[in-house]
């Protein structure tokens, strides 16, 4: 399997030391994220996402499909991740990594297992068709915090995206296009997010979005993921060194404060989107002239 | 008609990198390379004396299936002939080639893959040469459809694709060879031989008289065609990477 090019020695030292005398290496506090950058593609829920240097596309789509058998009033609700070598020469093509199953683990917690999206709204008829709603995450460059950007991403592609709307007359099931009836967006119920912290000299400097150079000379890392009203729906402290209990609460605070400042800025990059195609939408219907 | 949009180098940790927008069809394509990259665990596969081509499609909201990897191997095959394997560096390594779609519609199942070919054969290559792998040609290609009622279509929107009687991606080498012929549907050789000349008009402007040999230089490197557009695209960023040095000449 390949690898990351590790740290040399120095460079991990470098980092250890900088962080003892509470300084990171592009200058950050502990406690802060690198600049977020959120832009939209021209369908719904087509979200390309930079944290840093790492960079994410999401797109969302849905389809109609049968439900499942043992839940007869329930949508489908999937995330679907698979690192390719575009986002680190590190990554094979088509075969699985560590990274990958850690991220999809986390993705799959923080977001479908808390019931972020709610699928029994996604029900057309029960026990007949549903919607199948399906995020595919693609991951193009990577420099750490992958959990918690593509987190972000899959979230404001949830939002942003609207499904055709669908009715049911006489047992039949109808699906109106977008030209014919205005599609409708999907049911959030909470805005859960994740925050992975990293632990380094014994625990003593635990800091959030790590790049990947900080992420290869951590010790342990903390993943917290919660929602804006403070409600913890995912914890792990996957392996490395422990972690104090009592720091784990503070950091949970710390995480708290981050995830209602990254729910604001993702509202505002939608607000600023939304406005922008209501805009574009009402020109195009507004128009005098016609093609012919 | 609005062109196709493109852009080299837009990612951080691939060698080379490309997107490509194609304006008819919709689809827009990020494509990566790494080269020469070790290809571990795959000891027995690997040539030699060559490098070993690799190309990796993404769809971008279902999973790979039957149709993608039908498209990967016309890639591999033809790139492999184009890609100097035997450059220093290269053999017992792989040239791994990454595209995924990142807009556009999804292709369904039974739908053709050749109205995807051309774009992905335009990124492939756009992050090749970004990427400065070693290569004995560059290329162009077209998508060229035929209706039912036999009329030639040159860049046919996924509508017109749907309806067309046989479907034909072309592609020719930077010195007017054809490198690749793929077709679909139903047609004579009459329609296949216009088909060939559409496609060629398309890639490298004007179609030249061969018989007394004699080759209008001003054809060459012409805008609004396939080569031309691939020339353009490398010459601006070239222009861009290299301003500095202009500048203080």
């Amino acid at each position: 399997m390949s690898k990351e090019a590790p740290l040399s020695i120095a460079e991990r030292e470098f980092i250890l030391e900088a962080l003892r005398q509470d300084s990171r290496l592009d200058g950050r506090t502990p406690d802060q994220f690198r600049p977020l950058k959120i832009s939209f593609g021209d369908e719904y829920g087509h979200v390309n996402l930079e944290l840093g240097n790492t960079s994410i596309i999401v797109r969302i789509s849905a389809e109609v499909t049968k439900p499942r058998d043992e839940r007869p009033f329930d949508g489908l609700f999937n995330i679907n991740l698979e690192l390719s070598a575009m986002g680190s020469p590190a990554w094979e093509n088509g075969r699985p990594n560590d990274v990958e199953s850690s991220v999809t683990h986390v993705l799959d917690s923080v977001i479908r297992h808390s019931n972020a999206l709610d699928t029994e709204s996604l029900c057309i008829l029960k026990g007949v068709s549903c919607w199948s709603i399906r995020a595919d995450v693609h991951v193009v460059a990577y420099d750490g915090n992958l959990t918690d950007a593509a987190c972000i991403a899959v979230m404001t592609g949830l939002q942003h995206f609207r499904r055709p709307d669908a009715v049911v007359r006489d047992g039949q099931v109808v699906v109106y296009g977008v030209e014919e009836r205005v599609p409708v967006a999907l049911n959030i119920t909470h805005k859960p997010l994740s925050v992975t912290f990293f632990a380094f000299n014994e625990s003593k400097n635990i800091i959030v979005d790590a790049t990947l150079k900080e992420e290869q000379a951590s010790e342990g890392e903390l993943v917290i993921g919660i929602n804006n009203g403070g409600e913890m729906c995912f914890m792990n402290k996957f392996s490395g060194a422990t972690i104090n209990a009592r720091e784990i609460v503070t950091r949970t605070s710390v995480a708290l404060e981050k995830v209602k400042d990254l729910n604001a800025q993702i509202d505002r990059a939608m607000q600023a989107d939304l406005a922008l195609r209501a805009k574009r939408g009402m020109a195009e219907e507004s128009r005098a002239e016609n093609d012919r | 008609m609005v062109g196709p949009t493109a852009s080299l180098s837009n990612l951080s940790r691939a060698d080379g990198s490309a997107s490509f927008k194609c304006p008819t069809t919709g689809y827009k394509i990020l494509g990566s390379v790494n080269a020469p990259v070790e290809l571990p665990g795959r000891r027995d596969a690997l040539k030699p004396e060559e490098a070993t081509v690799e190309v990796f499609i993404k769809p971008g909201n279902t999973t790979a299936g039957v149709g993608e990897r039908y498209v990967e191997g016309i890639i591999r095959t033809m790139l492999q002939k184009l890609i100097l394997g035997r450059e220093r560096g290269f053999p017992r390594r792989g040239v791994v080639i990454t595209l995924a779609i990142v807009g556009g519609g999804a292709i369904a199942r039974g739908d053709s893959y050749l109205t995807l070919l051309p774009s992905l054969l335009h990124t492939s290559l756009l992050a090749l040469l970004s990427g400065a792998v070693p290569m004995s040609m560059t290329y162009s290609t077209a998508l060229v459809a035929v209706s039912k009622s036999n009329v030639i279509i040159s860049n046919p929107t996924l509508v017109e694709a749907k309806a067309a009687s046989s479907l034909h991606v072309l592609a020719f080498s930077s010195k007017g060879h054809l490198l690749l012929n793929e077709s679909q549907g139903r047609f004579d050789f009459d329609t296949w031989k216009t088909v060939q000349q559409c496609a060629h008009a398309l890639c490298r402007g004007v179609d030249l008289p061969e018989v007394d040999g004699d080759i209008a230089m001003e054809a060459q490197g012409d805008s609004g065609t396939a080569e031309g557009f691939v020339r353009e695209t490398v010459e601006n960023h070239l222009y861009r990477d290299y301003a500095w040095k202009i500048d203080t000449e």
